[in-house]
């Protein structure tokens, strides 16, 4: 309990000088190259001679801010873990250390210091020459050990612990146990919850939070009078059971989710919107309203294409918590990464992808943890057509839709088949052009641009250079390759034909790896004098190859025969598999290769436009029955590479696709290919994995009282917040997952707790104490977010249509009387009113809503046609219009907006604006008296606020 | 703080005086303003609006700045540095010919060397050569410091927009000027402290140049589409369909019910930020309604900027920041009109559109003592080749007059704001290729203009997704040469 008190009440004030701590570097790398132990004098030695010229010379490219090629020089643990290159210092055979080579000026490629400044004193060389030498002796470096104690006692990654209910002094005080969890806090400080709130007050808190709008002035009469005593149990239970409940915390999801019906950027002739983005809102929304365990919740969103779902196909569109996120012009990995966030900060409070190019700074996650996460997205696509998650109804209309949609999907598939196979076999016949630009290497990936006939696809390069270095140097293959490619310039000749000789002279038996014949054979004959000979010999023999292998399957169609299975000769057969195995670099998936425009610029025009035929045919029909955008496992899918510094012209070693290390005992399990997102989810639903249940339960915290447990919602690390009432959020989580991961219940224990009951009131000193009532001594205020004030905007006018689902709708249309949560989410468009009112951005994952106050709402508020249309409703509503007696209109109006009775004064005070509005000379404009009293409802902070 | 209902209500009828119910109530008049109960007084209003609940609140800077307000004129598409500001007569002598070190890969092929085929002249005490291009620019080159070895990263519009705008090619990052409100906050708090201005609808990556991505909503760009002149489309729900007494009198009845709430509802800031909030709007409709019209401009001003809709947009400029806007961000237009791949000619269009504006900016804020801190700068997101693009039969349409993107090595100028005039910085190799003397990355610049705002690029961050985020992320490098 103490402990969690400190952390309550100091986390406040003590953020900035909290920030301003020396960042220590995560290290997998405990190994340092000398201990304590160094006799004194090589201690004296590095620190006087040494330690000063390394910090001189070359902390500012490689320490603590910046770590060109990923070299830290300032602490002995980074100095073993080296660059991105390898070790820099060799301590078995010191004087053939990279460092000293680099110092020393001895490879003209590597020079450090670079120039200016320039070569350090011969002084200064010598020095970390014999320090080198010498065995590198330096104090073991402090921060790291300090840093690995911080992982292992983390909170978060600590398993739920079960805590008794504490004991409290005021026994007559707690309702629930969340009471005495945080009542007994208040106590230690002295302080004393709240009162109750009134049942009307309470009511209004209720209704906004469990369905997004504002109760009916039946709703509070029933309750205000209803003498039993489970009168609020059983108002909550309305609650949960109404379907606008779905819609409230399905949009909380959606935030969770980064929901958006657009792609954001697109580039050229590529579709923008997601169309059925829609069918994962509504799944959302069912999947809320029916209750369904977030642990299913989470599977089906992650892999519900791998799970049994009978004949209920409705669960796919779940996959769309994936597929959702901005396309990025189609750079895979950058909408992989945008996955690997949108799972790891929404669903475990892990920000992970600070992974992408370096060991995360804080948290125990190794660039390795997101590679594996990379690989299990990477080996998943989108189908081309998404299905169908619907069965078509029967009817006439129906079957002449679907004829239409048969018609078109047909003239789509015919000609991209046939185009696809074209480009492949293209790729196939000129693989000697593609292997002499292989040699050039990789570069910088750019953006893709239509192609003229005949042009390299760089691409298709890049593929070819990630085959052969995947062959490795004992492929049969590409094994002379890599011999052929370690020579220098200036011998090949000479030392190409002692690779070649050394073929002929080896006997069998010799440890020597085989060499394909053909390959041999073709090199002996006509011996290269560059890579480039090198490359083409090699593509002129592969396309030879497949030459042949088109005529024999050519031949057989010719004959009705079978077709040939492989080839007859075990050499060139292993040659075809080159250029017509799955995996093949040739072997570009269909929908990489429009999106990277590889056709022919003309061809991918019209493949694009017959996609687009489809989709405008499944968009604007009303029959169209729903599909979703789901995803697939691609069959050949690798073992993903980890790129070094993120950067994907530099991949490095592999590493199996796995979940994240810190939160599984010792080494990761592998995941299977063909069931990796299965797998993935499973582990982050896993009951051993304490941090899914404790996110969700602070984000339900958090959207009850205004702020979580935790305040970081969506970091629970090392730089995350540590919880302000830890031994309840772990109640919570664990209450949670025993009851079944019930969202619903959750909702119940909260709200049926005196804490969540509290009245809004203010205590001047706790005031002073605890600003930002992190210890709930009273119920915090909240403004209403958008979607609540719009929707009660609608609602006060008696204009809101709460019909469920369907697709989305444009919001500033005149029309748009649906709940906001249907508005139309455009990411390169959002309709200005939502950034204004602080909606969550639809980039990334949004860990919380702000709650700014800026004269912009107002403006919405007093000027937009939208709000004068709402008044103007508002005042002509029948129920209103009927009283004619203005104090009764003003009682009646001041009823639907605040959901109260005026009280003497504010009756006077709307009366005396009716008064002065008679006698004034100025015109009222578009909106009559009534109309301008109704809008000054609609405006006020009560209308806005919830106590 | 509370009043009584009485009181409450004479002021929102109008039936008694300010200047009365201060007598009456002897309250001080920072106390009434606090009260909220002057809207109509700007200055006092003020000591309100500095609450941390208004996230545009002005805050100063970190050490002091010598700049507090930019104009950035985007020469969106890519204006060639060989045709404007970095001559290379050495273009001449291999014109038509490849050029002997080769051409550096850009989006398109390119191919023989394409001199410029306008003059350059020297001007002003500092005798730096520009082109006929920008003769008006050229007049004020002494204010001027010409960065001629600019370098960006990617030969593409979309990244190269984002790199210049956000220091970040694709991911969503804040844009510089969604930076500088939250840093700085704004001067004016009744107009956007962060406007984006482009005629004709939005350029390539739209919205996302002036994103605030992670920062609050607020943070973002307003945009305004310039095309237009009445003040009601240029910013959003501007005009009421009220008249401004009656919507006074609607307000002052918000705000006693407000009043009455809050009453009850003791030491809750938020409350009153939102009661302030109204009465900044209120403002704000008149004085968004008069920054952005230029009709009231004397006939010499209006001559000395120009006809047209680029010296509309770039007058509204000096009329933003001279009003306390923080940043003003002036389009040249909707896509990407310098991106001359086919004709190097459009230059000329485009330059004789806007050169005599910028000219004239220059001079008007420097008639008017803003020059000295108002940060004025102009450039692309990229340069072009000095080489001749090669024809596309996908793309171009027939013409071969025209440059690639070039990102190699690139010109961009600075005037004002703390900037050492008439100098020039850097250099780009023999035919302006590439950037080889003291090249200076968009980071660095980006750096450089943080700093003349008076803050530390490396200590300013934003906290999100575990990590402190920068405008210049891990790099960026003060350009301090360049400042005077």
């Amino acid at each position: 309990m103490k402990r969690a008190l400190v952390h309550a009440v100091c986390l406040a004030t003590s953020v900035a000088a909290w920030l301003a701590l020396p960042s220590s570097l995560w290290c997998q790398d405990q190994r340092v190259p000398a201990t304590d132990a160094a006799a004194p004098a090589e201690v004296e030695f590095f620190e006087r001679q040494v330690r000063p010229v390394l910090a001189e010379r070359c902390f500012t490219c490689h320490g603590e801010k910046k770590q060109e090629a990923g070299l830290r020089l300032d602490s002995p643990s980074a100095l073993v873990k080296g660059s991105d290159n390898g070790p820099v210092i060799d301590l078995k055979n010191p004087s053939t250390s990279r460092l000293l080579t680099a110092i020393g000026y001895e490879d003209s490629e590597l020079q450090m210091p670079p120039d200016p400044p320039g070569k350090l004193p011969e002084a200064e060389i010598a020095a970390i020459r014999r320090w080198i030498t010498a065995g590198a002796h330096w104090t073991a470096d402090a921060p790291g050990a300090i840093a690995a104690a911080d992982h292992a006692s983390h909170w978060a990654f600590a398993p739920i612990r079960a805590t008794a209910v504490p004991k409290v002094a005021n026994e007559a005080w707690p309702r629930t146990a969340i009471d005495r969890f945080v009542l007994a806090i208040l106590e230690e400080q002295g302080m004393a919850p709240a009162p109750p709130a009134d049942r009307v007050t309470l009511l209004r808190r209720a209704t906004f939070d469990l369905v997004g709008l504002p109760p009916d002035e039946a709703q509070i009469a029933a309750f205000a009078n209803d003498p039993a005593p489970d009168a609020f149990a059983k108002a909550v239970d309305r609650l949960l059971e109404s379907p606008h409940y779905g819609e409230r915390w399905g949009r909380h999801w959606l935030d969770v989710a980064r929901y958006a019906d657009t792609k954001g950027y697109v580039r050229l002739a590529e579709e923008r919107r997601f169309h059925y983005a829609f069918t994962y809102r509504d799944y959302v929304i069912r999947a809320f309203n029916d209750d369904l365990p977030f642990d299913r919740f989470i599977v089906e969103q992650l892999a519900a294409d791998q799970l049994p779902l009978g004949d209920d196909a409705g669960a796919l569109a779940a996959l769309g918590f994936l597929t959702l996120g901005r396309q990025f012009t189609g750079n895979k990995h950058d909408i992989i990464d945008d996955r690997i966030d949108v799972v790891t900060r929404g669903l475990l409070g892990l920000t992970v992808t600070c992974a992408r190019c370096h060991d995360h700074k804080y948290d125990p996650i190794p660039t390795a943890d997101y590679y594996a996460l990379y690989g299990v997205f990477a080996s998943s696509e989108e189908p081309i057509v998404p299905p169908l998650i619907a069965r078509p109804a029967g009817d006439a209309q129906t079957a002449a839709f679907q004829d239409e949609f048969q018609k078109r999907k047909q003239a789509l598939d015919e000609y991209e088949r046939k185009q696809y196979a074209a480009l492949l076999d293209e790729f196939r016949a000129r693989a000697a052009d593609y292997l002499v630009k292989a040699v050039e290497g990789r570069v910088a990936p750019q953006q893709p641009l239509p192609k003229a006939a005949g042009e390299i696809r760089q691409l298709v390069v890049e593929r070819w250079i990630d085959t052969i270095e995947r062959a490795g140097e004992r492929d049969e293959v590409f094994g002379p390759w890599h011999a052929f490619a370690r020579l220098k310039k200036s011998e090949f000749a000479a030392r190409a034909a002692e690779i070649t000789t050394s073929w002929k002279s080896a006997s069998g038996g010799s440890a020597a790896p085989r060499v394909n014949r053909a390959v041999r054979n073709r090199l002996l004959a006509e011996p290269p004098g560059s890579m480039v000979d090198v490359a083409r010999a090699y593509g002129e023999l592969l396309a030879q190859v497949n030459e042949r292998w088109r005529g024999l399957v050519a031949s057989a169609a010719a004959a009705a025969s079978a077709a040939p299975e492989r080839l007859a000769d075990a050499d060139e057969e292993q040659l075809r598999q080159v250029l017509n195995a799955p995996n093949s670099a040739v072997a570009v998936g269909m929908q990489e290769a429009l999106w990277q425009y590889l056709y022919d610029a003309p061809i991918n025009n019209e493949i694009t436009k017959r996609r687009a035929a489809i989709n405008e045919h499944l968009a604007n029909t009303a029959q169209a029955p729903p599909r979703a955008h789901t995803l697939v496992e691609v069959a050949a899918a690798e073992e993903p590479r980890i790129l070094v510094r993120g950067n994907p012209t530099r991949p490095g070693k592999r590493v199996p696709r796995h979940f994240l290390t810190a939160l599984g005992q010792g080494e990761p399990r592998p995941f299977a290919a063909g069931t990796a997102r299965l797998e993935l989810a499973r582990a982050i639903v896993s009951p051993n994995n304490p941090l899914t249940a404790r996110v969700l339960v602070n984000r339900v915290w958090a959207l009850h009282f205004g702020a979580g447990l935790v305040r970081t919602p969506s970091n629970f690390g090392l730089r995350g917040e540590a919880p302000t009432h830890p031994e309840l959020l772990d109640f919570l989580a664990q209450h949670l997952i025993d009851e079944g991961w019930s969202i619903k219940k959750l909702h119940r224990w909260i709200m049926l707790s005196n804490v969540y009951q509290q009245a809004s009131r203010d205590v001047a000193d706790y005031r002073v104490r605890d600003p930002e009532n992190r210890l709930l001594w009273k119920m915090s205020r909240r403004r209403l977010d958008f979607e609540a004030l719009r929707d009660s905007i609608l609602s006060a006018a008696g204009r809101l249509d709460l019909t469920l689902g369907g697709p989305s709708i444009d919001l500033a249309s005149s029309g748009a009387k649906r709940r906001t949560l249907y508005g139309l989410i455009d990411r390169q468009g959002l309709p200005g009113m939502l950034p204004t009112f602080d909606f969550a951005s639809p980039d990334a994952h949004s860990p919380q809503r702000y709650t700014t106050t800026v004269p912009q709402q107002a403006l919405f508020l007093m000027n937009s046609p939208f709000l004068v249309e709402m008044a103007k409703a508002f005042a002509a509503r029948d129920d209103v219009k009927a009283l004619g007696n203005p104090a009764d209109r003003v009682a009646r109006m001041i009823g639907i907006a605040w959901g109260r009775a005026p009280s003497h004064d504010e009756t006077k005070l709307a009366l005396t604006f009716f008064e002065d509005d008679q006698r004034a000379s100025a015109s009222g404009g578009s909106l009559d008296a009534w109309e301008a009293f109704a809008q000054a409802l609609l405006l006020s902070n009560e209308f806005a606020y919830v106590d | 703080m509370s009043i009584d209902l009485h009181t409450a209500l004479a002021i929102a009828t109008g039936r008694l005086s300010r200047r009365e119910l201060l007598a009456r109530s002897g309250m001080g008049l920072a106390s009434l303003a606090l009260a909220g109960l002057l809207p109509a007084d700007r200055a006092l209003a003020a000591d309100v609006e500095a609450g941390p609940l208004n996230p545009l609140a002005p805050k100063p800077p970190r050490f002091a700045p010598k700049a507090k307000r930019v104009i950035h004129l985007f020469a969106n598409g890519g204006p060639s540095q060989v045709d404007t500001f970095d001559p290379k007569p050495a273009l001449a002598k291999y014109a038509g010919r490849e050029l002997p070190s080769g051409n550096l890969p850009t989006e398109r092929k390119t191919g023989a060397a394409f001199p410029s085929p306008f003059k350059f002249r020297k001007y002003g005490q500092s005798g730096i050569e520009v082109s006929d291009l920008f003769p008006h620019v050229a007049a004020n080159i002494d204010d001027i410091a010409v960065i001629r070895s600019m370098v960006a990263d990617i030969p593409n519009h979309e990244p190269s927009l984002l790199l210049m705008n956000c220091g970040e090619a694709r991911l969503p990052r804040p844009s510089l000027g969604s930076w500088l409100t939250y840093g700085l906050g704004s001067e004016n708090q009744n107009l956007p402290g962060f406007v984006a201005m482009c005629p004709g609808g939005l350029p390539i990556q739209g919205a996302q140049n002036w994103q605030s991505a992670f920062l609050p909503g607020i943070h973002q760009g307003s945009y305004v589409d310039t095309q237009h002149s009445e003040v009601e489309k240029l910013i959003e729900h501007i005009k009421t369909s009220q008249s401004p007494e009656r919507q006074r009198r609607q307000l002052d009845l918000v705000q006693a019910f407000n009043r009455q709430h809050q009453s009850q509802r003791q030491g809750d800031r938020q409350l009153e930020a939102r009661i302030q909030s109204f009465e900044l709007a209120y403002r704000m409709q008149r004085e968004a309604a008069e920054a952005f019209d230029t009709s009231d401009e004397p006939a010499h001003i209006l001559e000395m900027y120009g006809p047209g809709t680029q010296a509309r947009q770039i007058l509204i400029a000096r009329r933003l920041v001279e009003r306390g806007v923080r940043f003003v961000q002036v389009w040249h237009g909707a896509s990407q009109p310098w991106d001359s791949h086919n004709d190097i000619g459009d230059h000329e269009k485009l330059a004789r559109e806007s050169d005599q504006a910028i000219g004239a900016l220059i001079k008007d804020l420097k008639q008017r003592g803003l020059l000295d801190e108002t940060l004025v700068i102009w450039g692309g997101e990229f340069g072009r080749t000095p080489s001749m693009e090669l024809p596309n039969p996908l793309i171009g349409n027939g013409k071969i007059n025209g440059r690639d993107h070039n990102h190699h090595g690139f010109s961009m100028w600075l005037a004002g704001g703390g900037v050492r005039g008439g100098m020039t910085y850097g250099a780009t190799d023999e035919f302006g290729f590439k950037a080889v003397d003291n090249p200076v990355h968009v980071h660095d610049l980006h750096a450089t203009i943080l700093w003349l705002l008076g803050i530390d690029h490396e200590r300013f961050t934003f906290h999100y997704a575990g990590r402190d985020f920068r405008l210049t992320d891990v790099h960026g490098r003060v350009v301090k040469e360049l400042i005077a």
